[in-house]
């Protein structure tokens, strides 16, 4: 994940506007200390809570219909649900093997898939290990190799901090600045503060996710990093560019939105990832692979919403 | 909404250097598997909690040969050398925590943020949430998937 990493100058600039510190040299080596401690981006405990909330906002811009909901209120995966986990738990397995210094393999709550009802070609990765897939995007995939490619790009905008790192610059000041103040308890305007900025920062993240789309450079990256993660997995890196060559088919007859507004085109994708191919075999996929594919996404054949929801 | 003991960490909770042998570590997931053999994928001594310690008896690349309440391989991301103070989870009371537990929740975002953001935004729903983070994927059915489909 890229640095939210303020300079120091930035750092004297937020106690000099902070009217509660006192600049003694206690203050200013305490000061020191808790910005050394929030420029290390926000820990897994704050990536957690905010992907919470993206979360919350995704599913209720959904009307909360997402596929198998009964199971899980049992605390329970349906079938689909099950299966598109096993398929996601397995990827981020793999991500765990060769991490860079400032990735997010393990998100503290574990990782989670959910697929919304909705025939929209996309899927989000909010912070935290929060998957959500688009059933229209799940029903592109002809393929559990398909599938892995699908999941394998929001693993790794996760693995990356791709969501946590769209979060404006300005507002993580507003944050360190709290961070600074709040020595042992937030009072009411500190945490009136620290409010604002978390839905400022989830603002950033959803506009970058549903609207304005990450940049090129990082959705190239996600694609280039979950081929990676599908292959350590044991999956077919040719299925990343027959997927991408289904959603173009896909997306040439829908409208616009999704993901057409806000990744490259899938034409884009396949020339950048054809050369990353290079570096890996074929994989011979197993008949067992794509039976239990079959079972298992059959019944977001169809079209039947209300069969489909429990 | 069920309450779980929560622990804050100071630092990040990113893994650090191997730990030595005999020393201790405190699990910073929300629950972590304890591996038969040093993998992410197969059968489990069992779960471990947010806050629990073991003491590592051997390193092996990332994998630590731990004892505790379960004995047996934990990976290095489940786990920190850090100090910890106990507080409580989203939902649960976060009124009886002590001052330096308040010191260490002040940081960033927090379960008293996310508290007050639910409380200015009564519309969002966040059951569902709270749902779907606890289901898991059994890391022993996990190995037959991955054996049945032929990955790795």
């Amino acid at each position: 994940m890229r640095r939210l990493g303020l300079a120091p100058m930035m750092l004297a600039s937020l106690l000099a506007m902070s009217c509660k510190v006192q600049l003694t040299p206690e203050s200013i080596s305490k000061g020191w200390h808790a910005y050394q401690d929030a420029k290390k981006d926000l820990s897994p405990e704050n990536e957690y809570y905010v992907g919470r909330s993206v979360t919350t906002n995704l599913l209720s811009r959904a009307n909360y219909k997402y596929i198998e909901a009964d199971a899980f209120k049992n605390g329970e995966l349906g079938k689909t649900t099950a299966y598109v986990n096993a398929v996601g738990n397995v990827l981020a397995a793999a991500a765990m093997g060769d991490p860079r210094k400032d990735d997010r393999p393990s998100p503290i709550a574990g990782w989670h898939f959910v697929i919304v009802d909705d025939d929209q070609i996309n899927a989000f990765a909010a912070s935290g290990g929060f998957i959500i897939v688009n059933k229209g995007l799940i029903k592109a995939a002809q393929t559990e190799d398909e599938l892995a490619a699908v999941l394998a790009h929001e693993v790794a905008h996760t693995v990356r901090g791709h969501a946590i790192g769209s979060i404006k610059k300005a507002r993580m000041a507003g944050v360190y600045k709290e961070m600074l103040d709040s020595t042992v308890q937030l009072d009411e305007q500190q945490l009136g503060t620290l409010t604002q900025a978390f839905e400022g920062a989830m603002d950033d993240m959803i506009d970058s996710m549903t609207v304005k789309g990450y940049s090129r450079d990082t959705e190239f990256e996600a694609d280039r990093v979950g081929l990676k993660i599908m292959v350590d997995a044991g999956y077919d890196p040719q299925a990343f560019i027959s997927l991408l060559k289904q959603v173009d088919k896909k997306m040439g007859h829908a409208g616009t939105g999704g993901m057409k507004s806000t990744h490259p085109s899938p034409k884009d994708r396949i020339a950048k990832l054809e050369a990353e191919l290079a570096k890996y075999d074929h994989v011979k996929v197993p008949k067992a692979r794509t039976e239990r594919f079959k079972s298992a996404i059959a019944q977001l054949e169809g079209g039947d919403a209300g069969k489909e929801l429990e | 909404m069920k309450r779980v003991l929560l622990v804050l960490l100071l630092g990040t909770g990113v893994a650090l250097a191997a730990p030595k042998v005999g020393s201790s570590v405190t699990i910073r997931v929300l629950s972590a598997k304890v591996m038969k053999s040093p993998k992410f994928i197969g059968p489990s001594a069992g779960t471990v909690s947010r806050g629990d310690q073991l003491t590592v008896k051997q390193v092996k690349g990332d994998w630590y040969l731990v004892e505790g309440s379960y004995n047996g391989w934990i990976h290095k991301s489940n786990v920190t050398e850090g100090k910890v103070a106990l507080s409580s989870k989203p939902g649960g009371s976060g009124g009886n925590v002590n001052r330096d537990e308040v010191e260490l929740a002040g940081r960033g975002f927090t379960p008293q943020v996310e508290q007050q953001y639910k409380d200015k935004n009564p519309n969002l729903d966040f059951s569902h949430v709270d749902n779907i983070e606890k289901t898991a994927v059994d890391p022993t059915e996990l190995e037959a998937f991955v054996t049945e489909g032929g990955l790795k």
